[in-house]
C-alpha cells in the first residue's frame, strides 16, 4: 500500500494542541502521552536527516527535553503543534550535520543530464529501494490536498533539487555535488522551487479561507 | 544587515526552513531569532508551508529507553514510580520559594474584613516565558469557595491585542474558563462561574492565558500559559 501524506495534520493538531497546554501546566501524564502520539513521527523525521541511530536517538530525547521546556511559549492561536514539533526535531537534525565531516549516504542516484528540461522525466534510482528515495517522497507528499498542484507547478530539476535539500538534509553545495551542476545553478533552482511552492499554497490557502467565509 | 526587511528576513526563514542554510549562517540565524519577531513570523509561515512535507515518511518506533532516559533528564530527583499527573509536578518546585510573596499578598488581601477562617492563597508562577520568571499573581479564595480575587504581583505587559484569561484546571480534563482578568490590578472573578467544588477537589490548579480580545475563541487556552499555580489546601 502505498503511504500518502497525512490527510489528518490539522485533526491531529487539535488533540496535540490540549496535550501541550496540559504539558505547558506541568502535567507528565499529557507529555507521556504527546511523546507517544508524536514520537514515532519525529523519530522519522531526525533519523531520515541523521543517519547514525546512536546520534539520532541523543537528538531525540533532547528534542523532548526542549518541548517540555518551551511548552509554555507555544501560542496555539499562531502555530500547528504538529508543525511546530516537527520544525524543533529538524532543526536540531540539520544542525546536527554541520559538524560532522561525513556525507550523508544517500540512496537515489539521480544525474541530471537533462538539467533544463522540465519535461524530463525524474530518474531515481529504485535498485536500493529499501526506504523511498527522497523524489519519492516528494511525490507521496503531494498526495496531500494543497500540495498536488502546486507540486505539479515545479520543474523535474526543482523537484530534484527540493527533494534533496528537504528531505535528505544536503546543502546547496552538497545538491550541486550530487547532482553535477554548478552551485549557482541548483540555488536558483532551489530559490524558484520554494518561491512559486509559496505562491501556490498561499493562494490555495487563501482560496480555503474564502470558501470558509462563504 | 537590516532584519527587518521583509525581504531579507523572507529568505532567511525560507533556506533555514528549507535546511539549505548552514555553517555560520545559521548560527547566526538562529542566535537573532528570540529578539526579531518579523524573522519568528516569517520561519513560522515557512515552516507551516514545508513541514507538512515530512507527513510522508513512515513512522520509526524509537526504543524504550529513550522515553526513559528523557525522564531521567526532565525529573532526576522523581523515583521510578509512577507518578500522578498533578500530584507532583515539576512546576510547583519552587511554590515554596515564592512563600514569602504569597504572605505579602495575603496581607493585601486580608485587609478587607473577612470571614473568620482565612482565604486560601494560591501563588501563580511564571511558567517560564520572556521574562516572567520573577513576577506572578495571587488568586486569593474565600475559605466557603464562593468568592475569588486575582491580583498580579506585578502589572503584566501584554500586546496591545491581547488579555489575560483565568483558568480552573481540574485533576482530569479540560480547563475551564473563569473569565479574563486584569494585568495591572485585582479581579474579582464572577462568583456564578466558581465551580461548585473549587476547594473539594473540583479544581487542582489554577492558570492564567494569553488569549485574544474578548478571551478564547475555543472555550480551552489557544495562547501560551504564563503563570500557574497548584490549589494547596
Amino acid at each position: 500500500m502505498k503511504p500518502t501524506a497525512l490527510p489528518d495534520w490539522p485533526e491531529r493538531s487539535r488533540e496535540l494542541a490540549a496535550l501541550l497546554a496540559r504539558s505547558a501546566l506541568g502535567d507528565r501524564t499529557a507529555f507521556a502521552r504527546l511523546y507517544d502520539r508524536t514520537s514515532g513521527h519525529l523519530f522519522a523525521v531526525v533519523l531520515r536527516v541523521q543517519r547514525d541511530r546512536a546520534l539520532a536517538e541523543d537528538l531525540l530525547q533532547e528534542v523532548y527535553v526542549s518541548v517540555w521546556r518551551a511548552a509554555a511559549g507555544f501560542d496555539a492561536a499562531r502555530a500547528q503543534p504538529l508543525t511546530w514539533l516537527t520544525s524543533i526535531a529538524r532543526n536540531r537534525a540539520i544542525d546536527s550535520l554541520r559538524r560532522q565531516q561525513t556525507q550523508p549516504q544517500l540512496l537515489s542516484t539521480t544525474r541530471a543530464d537533462d538539467a533544463d528540461d522540465a519535461d524530463a522525466p525524474d530518474h531515481v534510482a529504485q535498485a536500493v529501494a529499501e526506504e523511498p528515495g527522497p523524489l519519492e517522497l516528494l511525490d507521496r507528499a503531494s498526495d496531500a490536498r494543497q500540495l498536488t498542484q502546486c507540486m505539479n507547478g515545479l520543474s523535474a530539476t526543482q523537484r530534484q533539487s527540493l527533494a534533496l535539500a528537504f528531505y535528505d538534509g544536503l546543502s546547496h553545495a552538497e545538491v550541486a555535488d550530487h547532482l553535477r551542476q554548478p552551485l549557482g545553478t541548483v540555488k536558483s533552482w532551489l530559490r524558484r522551487a520554494l518561491q512559486s511552492l509559496r505562491q501556490c499554497l498561499d493562494q490555495a490557502t487563501a482560496r480555503d479561507v474564502a470558501a470558509a467565509g462563504n | 544587515m537590516d532584519y527587518a526587511r521583509p525581504a531579507l528576513a523572507d529568505a532567511l526563514a525560507q533556506q533555514y526552513a528549507a535546511g539549505t542554510l548552514r555553517g555560520g549562517a545559521r548560527r547566526r540565524y538562529e542566535a537573532l531569532l528570540p529578539g526579531h519577531p518579523l524573522l519568528r513570523e516569517a520561519l513560522q509561515a515557512w515552516q507551516l508551508r514545508l513541514m507538512p512535507l515530512t507527513g510522508v515518511l513512515a513512522p520509526q518506533a524509537p526504543p524504550a529507553r529513550l522515553w526513559q532516559g528523557i525522564e531521567r533528564r526532565l525529573w532526576p530527583s522523581a523515583a521510578a514510580a509512577p507518578q500522578a499527573g498533578w500530584q507532583r509536578l515539576a512546576l510547583w518546585r519552587g511554590v515554596s520559594a515564592l512563600a514569602s510573596v504569597a504572605a505579602l499578598g495575603l496581607a493585601l488581601l486580608l485587609v478587607l474584613p473577612g470571614p473568620a477562617q482565612p482565604p486560601v492563597v494560591v501563588v501563580l508562577q511564571g511558567t517560564g516565558g520572556a521574562a516572567r520568571a520573577a513576577d506572578g499573581f495571587v488568586a486569593s479564595v474565600s475559605a466557603d469557595g464562593r468568592a475569588l480575587v486575582t491580583r498580579p504581583l506585578l502589572p503584566v505587559s501584554l500586546e496591545a491585542d491581547r488579555v489575560l484569561e483565568l483558568w480552573s484546571v481540574p485533576p482530569e480534563g479540560a480547563p475551564r474558563s473563569l473569565g479574563l482578568i486584569a494585568a495591572d490590578g485585582a479581579t474579582v472573578i464572577d462568583r456564578r462561574r466558581l465551580p461548585a467544588r473549587l476547594l473539594k477537589g473540583g479544581t487542582a490548579a489554577l492558570a492564567v492565558s494569553v488569549e485574544p480580545p474578548g478571551g478564547s475563541p475555543t472555550g480551552v487556552p489557544t495562547g501560551p500559559v504564563i503563570y500557574a499555580g497548584k490549589l494547596q489546601l
